[in-house]
């Protein structure tokens, strides 16, 4: 398939337009991996369409997501609430729907902070990691650190960090960044570890380039792939990790139409025997972590050249 | 011997490691707003009377101060008082860590008695239903949230079905608990001879085992599954094959190859799983070591946390020291 790709590419529009027929040609690779793998493209289906709901939701909501109607609790699913009421007599698709807007913004928003600050914090200890000077000592303590933070229990150290904080949604965004941190501190160092001993880089150096822009501009941009591969599957564990805290009651806080808490409202009901109001937002979040993993697997492969040129040949 | 100096290693490593550990959840949990004075005497307190308070407690001292008297505790193995429980957290953690480490160790064994077989099979071939079925259950059981699929598996089982007991602590009520030897109400149940403690204590078991084993064979599966697949593709197994030994006998030299990685990313799990069982245990009321340390973090109540988060840090090292043991035994290239 990629061949006879690249054949059609310069006989077509690609001898008016280079930089089109190579968007044209990735956009066609792309749609032939989905076909290849359609895991893939229900991931990114997954994705979109929970996206959509979130930007969308004031329009497609039957009811108000904090509108509680008490002359209608405990509603079973069926006409007129398509997914049933709350033990307080909120609509739950209303709920359901709402959610993601509060959802992937803290998990999207935590998820970006913590790659950013842990990938360049990654790059410059792995770029300066084993030379004789007392950068070699700075290198050696942050990563001693992250041992530190990483050797914390994931859960209750969120839960700290939000209480210290004070409960609000800018505490659990900032708790996700910190938990989250490490990870990309690690994956980016032991990329740019491999990295700064290539001909290119040597190259820059010989060539007079400063150690920053040595960095950012030929280090980093090829350290990328696997801090991109974790992103997506990141936020799926965020929005687990945002709902968790919501749970437990050091999240966010209970009228606001989030999956976790909305579990947390439900868990009464479920013993006494209504199982809607918890069950109904942990598939809305289950399907949802799923869409973020599936997607981030998908990158993985296509960030892998090696992968990627297995899965290209498996195409023709 | 390399092994016992390999150990020596890991412990000397792991003491900057304990006081980074208790340096930077001190200060964190000082910061929480929220005085405990005023807590423990509540809203009708005088100005004196807290101030007294503080005082006896040690709080109106400098930080610093107080981090060096904690220390200085904490190296005798005092760990402080409970204002919730007004128990010495020692004693209080000594209650909670056996419920927790029982549940975790249970859940663990049957994710292992899922995700292991199943990952052996998918790896043994790159098409068909098992793989799909194993890539699937992967993706799922790392999507789910436990807790949810906990108060699934109570609506099924206990509100629908009624075969399991109410899901509220580790024995009934009217149930008589047994002696505590080892804290593990099964195994003490077993010493005591106490039939009655045994069906109940293993019947509040069933869910939360069952919950967290479902959810972890995810990672324990995909592990198996990709070093299997490694094995299975590298020179000594083509060896093997090509010296026409039966297939099963390979499969099973394949597997032995691929345990030390499993084994990892079950210790890895353990440790995780210390303070990450908290969520199923607060649906289950378990009163486990997760869920003390959890409610201190919510009532400023230091000591409980503190103590949790040493207990913990200590017990992953001993989890990680029993797991290099069993490296030395399962890979004989560490033996040479």
């Amino acid at each position: 398939m990629s061949t006879a790709v690249a054949s059609r590419g310069p006989a077509g529009v690609g001898a008016a337009d280079p930089a089109g027929s190579r968007w044209l040609r990735r956009l066609r690779f792309f749609a032939a991996v989905l076909r290849q793998r359609p895991t893939f493209a229900i991931g990114y289906a997954i994705v979109a369409v929970v996206i959509v709901t979130a930007l969308l939701a004031p329009w497609i909501v039957p009811y108000g997501p904090m509108v509680a109607d008490p002359t209608v609790y405990l509603l079973p699913p069926g006409r007129g609430h398509l997914l049933g009421t709350d033990g307080t007599g909120m609509d739950i698709l209303s709920r359901v729907l709402y959610a993601p807007r509060v959802d992937l913004a803290i998990a999207g928003i935590g998820t970006l902070v913590s790659a950013s600050i842990g990938s360049c914090i990654g790059a410059i200890v792995g770029y300066y990691e084993g030379q004789r000077s007392w950068r070699r000592a700075v290198s050696a303590s942050v990563m001693r650190s992250a041992d530190v933070l990483q050797a914390f229990p994931v859960f209750v150290f969120a839960i700290a960090l939000v209480a210290v904080f004070g409960q609000s949604v800018r505490s659990i965004v900032v708790a996700i960044a910190f938990v989250n941190a490490p990870i990309y501190l690690r994956l980016m160092r032991t990329q740019v570890l491999s990295i700064r001993r290539l001909r290119y880089v040597e190259a820059a150096y010989v060539a007079g380039a400063s150690d920053l822009s040595i960095l950012a501009r030929h280090v980093i941009p090829n350290a990328m792939a696997p801090v991109l591969a974790q992103l997506s599957v990141n936020i799926g564990w965020a929005v687990l990790l945002t709902a968790g805290l919501s749970f437990v009651g050091a999240g966010v806080v209970a009228p606001t139409p989030e999956w976790g808490s909305m579990i947390a409202m439900g868990f009464q009901n479920v013993v006494t025997g209504q199982w809607w109001p918890s069950v109904f937002p942990g598939i809305a979040l289950g399907v949802t972590v799923f869409g973020f993993a599936l997607v981030g697997a998908s990158v993985e492969v296509l960030a892998d050249p090696v992968r990627r040129r297995i899965l290209s040949g498996s195409l023709g | 011997m390399p092994i016992l100096r390999y150990i020596g290693r890991r412990v000397l490593f792991v003491i900057p490691q304990l006081f980074g550990i208790i340096l930077v959840s001190f200060f964190l949990v000082k910061l929480i707003p929220g005085d405990p004075a005023v807590m423990m005497l509540g809203p009708t307190a005088s100005t004196q009377s807290i101030a007294e308070l503080r005082d006896k407690l040690g709080l109106s001292k400098p930080l610093i101060t107080q981090f060096g008297r904690y220390l200085h505790d904490v190296a005798r193995g005092d760990l402080g008082t409970s204002w919730q429980t007004t128990r010495p957290v020692t004693e209080d953690l000594f209650q909670r860590f056996p419920a927790t480490l029982e549940l975790i160790t249970l859940g663990l064994l049957v994710a292992l008695a899922i995700g292991f077989p199943l990952g052996v099979a998918a790896a043994r071939r790159r098409r068909g239903p098992i793989r799909k079925f194993a890539d699937y259950y992967g993706l799922l059981a790392g999507a789910l949230p436990d807790f949810w699929l906990a108060l699934v598996l109570i609506y099924v089982f206990y509100t629908a079905l009624g075969w399991i007991p109410a899901p509220l602590g580790r024995i009934d009520m009217a149930v008589v608990p047994p002696p505590t030897v080892t804290g593990s109400l099964v195994i003490d149940s077993l010493i005591a001879g106490n039939l009655a403690a045994l069906a109940s204590s293993l019947g509040h078991l069933l869910l939360p085992v069952l919950t967290l084993g479902l959810i972890n064979a995810g990672p324990i599966l995909k592990m198996t599954q990709s070093t299997v697949e490694r094995t299975l593709s590298s020179d000594f197994i083509r060896y093997a094959e090509m010296c026409g030994l039966p297939r099963r006998v390979v499969l099973r030299q394949a597997v032995r190859a691929a345990l030390p990685s499993v084994l990892t990313i079950v210790s890895v799990l353990y440790g995780f799983l210390i303070g990450g069982a908290v969520l199923v245990e607060i649906v289950f009321s378990w009163g486990g070591a997760g869920q003390y340390a959890v409610q201190g973090v919510l009532n400023a109540d230091v000591n409980p946390v503190l103590g949790f988060v040493v207990f913990s840090a200590v017990l992953s090292l001993v989890i990680y020291l029993v797991v290099d043991l069993l490296y030395f035994a399962l890979d004989p290239r560490m033996r040479g």
